[in-house]
């Protein structure tokens, strides 16, 4: 491991720890939403200069990936998504609209400049996909299908039939901010199990994204969220 | 995989996303149906404004402001959430609630009949609402409790609670006043009871005009009202599996009273001719009381499986009226018109008040998918109708009505018809039966193409028959306008015998009248773009009515509707209608069998066959060949994201073969309206609606010479008793106005709303006529056989204004103030400044206020719970 490396580990060592131990926390603790609150309703796909990013991902690829592929499996693969969404996480970060311990003190170093930088450096890479997933598992058909019976709509309305985002139609009626939706499909159970968990127990909504995916997650069942997690994973 | 539109999917999210904060606000009845569906009042028409708090997070957390409907208009924003607070520590009840509560003060002319109408606006305190909500978020169980009150005879209660997605119990008290007449005045003692009876001074039978005059004017002002107390129960609830079922009963007592009439016959015919007693006849304008009691009950089972659909529904309707009659005495003299005394005089007259009568309806539904994306839907309902009510005997009078002079011996001895041993049979025994088979299919075997077919047959069959027969005379009919007729008219007592009266044709039997109708309709959907939409309807329809001027009437109709969205930002949807009519031969007079001279002995007087029914070419507006037309265009227009333009322009004529009858009307209409919706703090709106109609009818008088005269059988127009001479046309013509303004916005201390609506109406009234012996009055002709009765109108205005801030937490006020202004015109109320009392008739009501103005002012403390 080259010695520039060992600090930022640290930091994810120190990252996904916290991760686990809130997962065991009990619900209640984590109830109260955070303060703050980023409307993405009317966001606008961004632009940010990829070559520019690149000297500025130093400490992030030390759990991200270099090319966004993260080095544990709690945290998020960040290669191929869409540009507006890593920008708008990291905005969310930096106002404290989305907490996490390691996040919102690298985030607060960033200008927004940077940050479109790096979400367009990060966009530029191919996701870290494994291009397989059983279409007839439970994880599929509720992805796929959703299940209106329980009020849990089709994942794909959103993220895309295959897992890596919509492709909408041109309307005249008002759009969903598309390009701040994540794609999915690559993703890990476990960094899959913590979003899903920490939308539906209400820690993470501090953004009009989590407040749709908190009305989503409250119908989810524990079970469905794995099953989701090992069918995007395989994906 | 299948693919989903993602938009569809995301607005299908964002409106699961959204409906927790609906659900809690919203207003919906479910399908129990008992009640009402609108429970707001005077003060707040739509019964929950202050509940309603625009929420600046808009309708979706997919896209900010709100959605278009698929024709292009805005949604409004939702409400926000009502603030639930926890029941208690731990608990998984939360509550919220709100109390309005403060004064209402009144100037002006706050007594004015359209200011009353339908509020019961007084000077005083008053409960604005009452809304207390619990809800328990674990198991979607909730209670909501929601009331207003104005007055004891203008509020309104209601209960509900629940699981979602379970069950739901309702139940709800309310009064609904409606004021008839502020101005009336009554001259007579026992108002609101069924025996009217005349103040001192006037003497039954045998009152001049000037005492009832001094009645009249003595008469003290009184407003006619009734007040409807509604109260009903309901549970609807899943039984078994995809079983759920429903139960309602709503309970409406009706209290007050109208005005009604008094028939002592004609009046017009026999003028007054300086006698201080006036002219003969009676028109009474009589008040009535109001005490019903209708019980509707409802019971439904429906199963809404994968495949089949089924439904089944009870509706039972009871009426009760606790007033069986209405007694009145009349004042005036009734006299014969031969120059002889009456053998008694006419002092009473007698009203039969509606039956108690049941209704019962047992309809059922299956509907089952079928490929194709198909859909096949049958129903059966079988209805009956009955009531079964003692009859009343033909006349309340005692003694001896009618004259005698010479051979004219038309006395009526009131012990032979004022017992029920007078009747036919005691009691209605009426009965109506309906049945009711539909059977339908729909299919869309593509995207772009749908069909229907409709098959319907009802029947409605009239079982009652009643026989006007008095066992004790052995005579048939009915002793018509309370003996006042036969004690006017030599021969038109209104009964028939094989003595004297066997030359009067008079009705002696009810008609059963009742109706058979099949259906066929034959329709398809067509997208040839993905803009435009091709509807084309054929619907046949065959009715085959009993007893009546036809036996058969077809009507072919065609309809075809356009809608389509590629002109810019606009929808247009078009469509025009057209149908012809027409059916049997028309026969004018087919209620032969319903009258005495289809009864052996009717001997025609003086050899002659009776008077005519009717003109021959008199065709009823419901019987007559009719062609008809309807177009109609709704243009919306969205005028950027925040406001919307909407049109509509529509116009209907009909034309109906009838050269005596109605023969065209038409209506042509349009209305205008934009709404404005730039955020959640501000709304506006304007509007505009004018609509104009026309009727026009023609008919010819009869030649009274000829009534019992050789020519008063003919029918034929043209011929000596419908002579062309007496041809004349009536020529309703009606223009309505409507207009409004609204505009809310909050400035985020104080809330300010301002509404203004304005109405008119204009009506005339044409006529022509080919001589002056088409008219009542031949001396009121003008040379050119035109005229026009006085122009009605009727214009209100109403301002609105609110102002509502902020105390303390959890508690505001609102200002709130409105000026109702408005005019009336209706030349039938002419001349009542001086009396009303005006030869042998007696007007009770006055009439609206020709203008008026009210202003109401109001404060409100709105205190969250």
């Amino acid at each position: 491991m080259r010695t520039d490396m060992v600090l930022p580990a640290l930091f994810c060592l120190a990252w996904s720890f916290p991760v686990l131990a809130q997962e065991a926390a009990p619900a209640a603790s984590r109830a109260a939403p955070p303060p703050a609150f980023l409307d993405l309703r009317g966001q606008q796909p961004i632009a940010g200069d990829a070559h520019a990013g690149a000297g500025k991902v130093t400490v992030c690829a030390a759990c991200h990936g270099q090319q966004g592929t993260a080095v544990v499996p709690a945290l998020a693969n960040l290669g191929g998504q869409p540009a507006t969404y890593l920008y708008v996480q990291l905005k969310a970060f930096k106002g404290g609209e989305r907490t996490d311990a390691v996040m919102n003190g690298q985030a607060a170093l960033l200008s927004d400049a940077d940050m479109r930088d790096i979400a367009a450096y990060f966009a530029g890479f191919p996701p870290a996909i494994h291009g397989g997933g059983d279409d007839g598992s439970a994880g599929a058909r509720l992805y796929r299908d959703g299940d209106p019976a329980r009020g849990i709509p089709p994942c794909q309305g959103c993220h895309g039939a295959d897992g890596l985002g919509p492709r909408p139609e041109k309307r005249q009626a008002p759009q969903p901010p598309w390009s701040t939706f994540p794609h999915l499909a690559g993703q890990s159970v476990t960094f899959m199990t913590k979003a899903l968990g920490d939308y539906r127990s209400g820690a993470r909504a501090g953004t009009s994204n989590a407040r749709i995916m908190q009305g989503v997650a409250q119908a989810l069942t524990d079970e469905d969220i794995q099953a989701l997690g090992a069918y995007l994973s395989s994906r | 995989m299948r693919a989903f539109n993602p938009i569809s999917v995301a607005v299908l999210l964002g409106l699961c996303v959204g409906w927790s904060v609906v659900a809690a606000a919203s207003d919906t009845s479910g399908t129990m149906r008992v009640g009402d569906m609108q429970y707001g009042n005077g003060l707040d028409p739509r019964g929950w404004t202050p509940l309603v708090d625009p929420d600046a997070d808009g309708m979706s957390w997919l896209h900010a402001g709100t959605l278009r409907t698929p024709s292009g208009a805005l949604y409004p924003y939702p409400n926000a959430p009502l603030g639930d607070k926890p029941l208690a520590p731990g608990s998984d009840w939360t509550y919220w609630g709100l109390l309005q509560l403060g004064y209402i003060h009144l100037n002006g002319d706050r007594n004015a009949e359209f200011f009353r109408q339908y509020t019961d606006w007084k000077n005083g305190a008053a409960l604005g609402l009452l809304a207390v909500g619990l809800n328990n978020t674990k198991t979607g169980s909730y209670v909501e409790f929601r009331g207003s009150r104005i007055s004891s005879d203008d509020q309104y209660y209601r209960l509900r609670a629940g699981r979602y997605g379970s069950y739901r119990v309702e139940a709800f008290y309310r009064d609904i006043p409606h004021t008839v007449s502020t101005a009336a005045y009554p001259l007579w003692n026992g108002v609101g009871g069924t025996n009217l009876t005349l103040p001192a001074g006037l003497t039954p039978g045998d009152s001049t005009v000037a005492a009832v005059q001094q009645a009249s004017r003595d008469a003290a002002r009184r407003e006619i009202k009734l007040t409807r107390t509604r109260t009903g129960l309901s549970v609807e609830g899943g039984l078994y599996r995809n079983w759920v079922g429903f139960a309602s009963i709503t309970n409406e007592e009706r209290n007050g009273d109208r005005l009604w009439g008094g028939p002592m016959f004609f009046n017009f015919a026999f003028p007054s001719t300086g006698s201080p007693y006036g002219g003969n006849g009676g028109v009474l304008e009589t008040v009535r009381p109001i005490d019903f009691t209708t019980t509707d009950v409802n019971l439904g089972l429906r199963n809404v499986g994968k495949l089949w659909h089924f439904n089944a529904l009870y509706t039972g309707s009871f009426f009760r009226d606790h007033k069986d009659y209405l007694n009145y005495q009349n004042p005036f003299l009734v006299s014969p018109v031969v120059g002889v005394p009456a053998a008694g005089l006419v002092t009473n007259g007698q009203f039969s008040l509606e039956p108690d009568n049941d209704y019962h309806n047992l309809r059922l539904e299956l509907s089952r998918e079928l490929t194709w994306r198909g859909e096949l839907s049958l129903a059966a309902a079988y209805g009956t109708m009955r009531q079964d009510d003692d009859l009343l005997p033909p006349v309340n009078c005692t003694g001896t009505l009618g004259f005698s002079a010479g051979p004219l011996q038309q006395l009526i001895p009131c012990a032979d018809w004022n017992t029920s041993a007078a009747l036919s049979k005691t009691s209605a025994n009426a009965r109506i039966d309906t049945h009711l088979l539909d059977a339908k299919v729909s299919f869309h075997p593509t995207n772009a193409f749908a069909w229907h077919a409709d098959l319907r047959y009802y029947q409605e069959d009239n079982k009652t028959r009643y026989l006007s027969y008095n066992p004790i005379t052995g005579q048939y009919g009915y002793i018509s306008e309370n003996g006042s007729q036969g004690t006017v008219v030599p021969g038109e007592v209104g009964i028939f015998d094989n003595g004297y009266y066997n030359t009067s044709n008079v009705q002696i039997a009810s008609i059963p009248f009742g109706y058979q109708d099949t259906l066929f309709e034959l329709g398809t959907d067509w997208n040839p773009s993905r803009s435009n939409t091709l509807g084309l309807t054929y619907t046949y329809d065959h009715d085959q009515p009993k007893h009546r001027e036809r036996s058969r009437l077809d009507e072919q109709r065609i309809k075809l509707t356009w809608s389509n969205r590629a002109v810019g930002r606009a929808t247009l949807r078009a469509s025009f209608e057209y149908g012809d009519r027409d059916g049997g031969k028309y026969n004018y007079d087919p209620y032969l069998a319903y009258y005495s001279a289809s009864l052996p002995g009717y001997v025609p007087a003086d050899g002659i066959a009776p008077t005519a029914f009717t003109v021959d070419a008199m065709r009823k507006y419901d019987m007559s060949d009719r062609k008809e037309a309807k177009a109609k265009l709704i243009v919306l227009y969205p005028l950027g994201e925040t406001s919307t333009l909407t049109s509509t322009f529509y116009g209907t004529r009909d034309h109906y073969d009838a050269p005596v009858g109605r023969q065209n009307t038409s209506t042509t209409g349009f209305t205008a309206s934009w709404d404005w919706q730039p955020g959640p703090q501000t709304t506006g709106s304007a509007y505009i609606g004018v609509e104009s109609t026309h009727l026009k009818l023609a008919n010819v008088a009869d030649n009274e010479a000829l009534v019992d005269e050789p020519g008063g059988e003919n029918a034929d127009l043209g011929g000596p008793f419908y002579p062309l001479e007496n041809y004349w046309h009536d020529l309703d013509n009606e223009r309505d106005y409507n207009a409004g303004i609204t505009f809310a916005h909050d400035f985020g201390r104080v809330r300010l709303d301002l509404g203004w609506n304005y109405t008119q109406s204009l009506s005339k009234m044409n006529y022509d006529y080919a001589s002056p012996g088409a008219l009542t009055h031949p001396e009121a002709a003008t040379p050119d056989g035109v005229g026009a009765f006085p122009n009605n109108h009727y214009r209100s205005s109403t301002f609105n204004a609110g102002l509502t801030f902020p105390v303390v937490r959890n508690v505001s006020v609102r200002l709130f103030g409105s000026y109702q202004s408005g005019s009336f015109l209706d030349w039938h109320y002419l001349g009542f400044d001086d009396t009303l009392v005006y030869d042998h008739r007696i007007y009770t009501d006055e009439g609206p206020q020709l203008h008026y103005s009210v202003t109401t002012l109001g404060v409100m403390l709105n205190v969250k719970l």
